[in-house]
């Protein structure tokens, strides 16, 4: 395991994001950075427009720079969305991709308790503080290269089985294509003219 | 399809099913299993001699059954590959095609099933969908009255190339009809069945009625409907085209058929909306515009490929938006409906999307996979010290764990998928797991519940089940408490019970342990790991006299954001019924057993640092609470 680095080194940036009104229609996110700049770790706490856009990632990458920040958070959406976003972000800037960490206070938190905002903004605080204490004992770690095989296989040998086999084989891509029945063609086969061009169907 | 069959890079393989599929993305093995069709591929010409001769006529299913075809057989004349299969189940083994065949010598009843393992980089599922049965519709009285026919039979029906080259005839007496009804949405929009819209059929019946319009301008044709949909480019005017060619629009869901025993002619009974009137009109033959369904085999689809199903059956996407042919498995693509019912257009083009989407993987020479890893600290692995245990092997869906008696447990890199379960269930906390560490998670848990925490419904959630349907709570605005706190870990198999105890320790008012449906996780048995845990768990807190429903068990899809919302507003309910004294009483009262079982956590290395930093966080937390009270 990489070592920790002492408690005294850590310098945490934190972004809390707007998302236009979609977060700050609820809460307001000026008030968490505020708050965040009291907690442990935290060198630089603000809010920002649209985190994920070009002027919010610009921001970001700056402040490592400037603030030499070795641990981001990003308070905004859900890492559904844009982990792989952020995480490139802070590694343009040279730090460890998997030293930053996002906390979820758009799905869920503002979309999902619109009507209580009060409580809204307590979570987003919480939810704020969690990403700051799991960021603190953030490792910096490598991604794992593995092998490819050049090889595919297509399930299926409908309209979009075939389709799909096609495309991948016009690449140069060996591709297999496994259908259960004895023929290909699936229910498009069976199909006599096709809408709404009234073309026949195979 | 001819196309592809030539294609010199496609290697078509029909009558095979996929059995197995092992291995991650950029190195899978896919196991096959060629279906014996006694018929030997490369020495059958297709010439049809054995089909002649055949003396057994059983129903073809590619003629809707409408048609027979020989237990030696084709599906139909342009099957691709043109190669014969002798049907086991029909075959009589007399052996008259053999003789037919003759030189060729291509027919083989030695043949078995053939189980083939293929190295694979990338899959695309395309697996499709399939038609709904309305005979289980009692007022429409399909597969009682002759007349009554699904909408696939009428596709057979009107084909030059069907069992009656294309002349509309009556199942009853074989005359040509000269009045047809279509009834749209049988079986769609319909709760009692599938509440989903099949996408297709709307314009599907106003392409039959067109087609049999062109071929008998005499014909008079009524579709019964609820709305036409007619979004994709020129659909609209197709309709419109339909209109002018005189077919009758009925706007109306029909309530009942019933037949003209003598002229087995058929009265349909509807309101009709536009008129505001209830009509009963006499027909020759009804069309059902049945319901799309999932395959019947989508269970076992799934669990093979270890892809989640969204409600109804058909196979969740990574993202509904962004990234809509992607399974949640990395390099496992979806194509076409089997993902969601598409038209053709929209079937062809998510095909070619998928093939984009594994061209990324299968044109690089090395793809990079996530490190979020188990790594064992060999010094406090117990085999080591020459004891035996094992327990971290035996909780492992992907053999990644090597067992060698007088060493330490250790992790083969390339096989293990980080889903936690020998992290969790380590007796000797001796293995951890990248990025979702003891104090990682201990110390997230120590700042969501370090205010109030009584208040608080903390929640263990999967990250690709449960906590995707939290998000899809959120983005359907599916209101809940926000009392509640969240954590992520990878699968429900990391949900290390001393996190549990560690929540109640703290005060938590209740617990949610939630990951995917058994048959939707993402570690192959990683969620049974966890369910027995928390089953264990569950019996634990009961033997304590926990009030019941403060700590809770919950297996949520990512397509379940309704089930989510509302099972945090239940475990809102249970906090909200015990009286406050009684709930701070209760939670002092199990403190210390807490306490001691939590104990272990303890002892992981790096927890030391993990109290310090989570003190002084709870601390800066709760003076700020003061100075913002104040």
């Amino acid at each position: 395991m990489a070592e920790q680095k002492p408690e005294d080194e850590l310098r945490i940036g934190v972004y809390i994001c707007h998302c236009g009104s979609n977060i700050a229609g609820v809460i307001d996110p000026a008030e968490v950075a505020e708050w965040a700049t009291h907690l442990p770790g935290v060198v630089r706490a603000t809010d920002t427009l649209y985190a994920c856009a070009d002027s919010g990632q610009t921001l970001i990458k700056e402040d490592i720079k400037k603030y030499n920040l070795n641990r981001v958070v990003v308070s905004a959406c859900s890492v559904r969305m844009h982990e792989t976003t952020f995480r490139a972000a802070v590694a343009e800037a040279g730090l460890n991709p998997f030293l930053m960490e996002m906390a979820n206070i758009r799905e869920q938190c503002t979309w999902a308790h619109g009507h209580d905002k009060e409580g809204a903004l307590k979570k987003a605080k919480d939810l704020t503080a969690s990403a700051i204490a799991k960021a603190r004992f953030l490792n910096p770690l490598t991604m794992i290269k593995v092998p490819v095989t050049k090889r595919a296989m297509v399930i299926g040998g409908g309209v979009a089985g075939i389709s799909a086999a096609l495309d991948l084989a016009d690449q140069g891509i060996e591709t297999i294509l496994v259908e259960k029945e004895p023929t290909i063609g699936g229910v498009m086969a069976q199909l006599n003219k096709t809408f709404p061009t009234m073309d026949c169907s195979i | 399809m001819v196309d592809a069959a030539r294609h010199p890079k496609i290697d078509v393989r029909t009558f095979t099913n996929v059995e197995r599929v092992e291995g991650y993305v950029g190195n899978f093995k896919v196991q096959l299993r060629e279906k014996a069709r006694h018929v030997l591929a490369d020495r059958c010409n297709g010439c049809g001699e054995c089909s002649k001769v055949c003396p057994i006529e059983v129903p073809n299913y590619f003629e809707m059954n409408l048609a027979p075809r020989k237990a030696a057989y084709v599906a139909m004349s342009q099957s691709v590959p043109l190669r014969y299969t002798i049907d086991e189940n029909a075959c009589i083994h007399c052996y008259k095609c053999v003789d037919a065949c003759g030189a060729l010598e291509a027919i083989d009843f030695s043949q078995e099933d053939k189980l083939i393992w293929e190295d694979i980089g990338s899959i695309v599922v395309a697996t499709g969908f399939n038609h709904f049965d309305p005979s289980v519709i009692p007022e429409y009285g399909y597969s009682r009255y002759p007349n009554v026919i699904t909408a696939m039979e009428m596709e057979r029906l009107n084909n030059s190339a069907g069992p009656t080259t294309g002349n509309l005839i009556r199942p009853s007496d074989q005359k040509n009809p000269q009045r047809l009804a279509i009834i749209n949405c049988v079986g769609s929009r319909d709760k009692r069945f599938n509440p989903w819209c099949s996408n297709f059929c709307c314009m599907y019946a106003i392409k039959n009625a067109v087609l049999l319009k062109q071929m008998n301008p005499t014909l008079e044709i009524s579709i019964y409907y609820m709305d036409i949909r007619t979004p994709s480019k020129g659909y609209e005017e197709f309709y419109d085209r339909a209109r002018g060619m005189g077919i009758r629009f009925i706007q109306g869901r029909p309530s009942l058929i019933t037949e003209d025993p003598q002229t087995k002619n058929l009265f349909i009974h509807s309101e009709d909306i536009t008129l505001g009137k209830i009509s009963e009109l006499e027909y020759d033959m009804v069309m059902l515009n049945q319901a799309a369904v999932p395959q019947p085999d989508v269970d076992s689809v799934s669990s093979v490929l270890n892809i989640t199903q969204s409600p109804g059956g058909w196979f969740m996407e990574y993202h509904p938006k962004l990234r809509p042919v992607d399974s949640p498995t990395d390099g496992i693509f979806l194509a076409g409906a089997c993902q969601g019912l598409k038209d053709i257009p929209s079937s062809v083009s998510s095909g070619l999307a998928t093939a984009s989407r594994a061209g990324r993987i299968l044109h690089s020479d090395e793809w990079e996979i996530e490190p979020i890893i188990a790594q064992v600290w060999e010094d406090r692995c117990v085999m080591a010290d020459g004891k035996i245990c094992g327990v971290c092997a035996r909780a492992c869906p992907y053999g990644a764990i090597i067992i060698e008696e007088g060493k330490a447990a250790s992790v083969t890199v390339a096989k293990c998928h980080g889903c936690g379960g020998c992290v969790a269930e380590c007796p000797h906390n001796a293995i951890t797991q990248m990025h979702f560490t003891d104090a990682q998670v201990f110390s997230q848990m120590r700042a969501l519940l370090a205010e109030n925490p009584q208040e608080k419904i903390f929640a263990f959630r999967c990250h690709w089940c449960s906590y995707g349907g939290a998000d899809l709570a959120g983005t359907s605005h599916f209101d809940y408490s926000a009392n509640e706190r969240g954590i992520r870990v990878m699968c429900s198999a990391r949900m290390d019970p001393d996190f549990i105890y560690e929540a109640f320790r703290l005060g938590a008012g209740a617990v949610l342990y939630s990951g995917c449906h058994p048959q939707d996780c993402h570690y192959i048995t990683g969620q049974k790991v966890g369910a027995t845990r928390a089953d264990r768990l569950q019996k634990l807190f009961e033997k304590l006299e926990m009030t019941p429903g403060r700590f809770r068990i919950e297996w949520i899809s990512a397509a379940e954001g309704d089930k989510y919302s509302r099972v945090i507003n239940e475990m809102q309910k249970v906090i909200d019924a015990i009286p406050h004294e009684q709930l701070m009483t209760e939670i002092e009262r199990l403190k210390p057993e807490m306490e001691k079982r939590a104990r272990r956590m303890y002892e992981t290395p790096g927890m030391d640092k993990a109290v310090t930093y989570s003190d002084a966080m709870v601390k800066a937390i709760n003076t700020k609470e003061v100075k913002n009270g104040a």
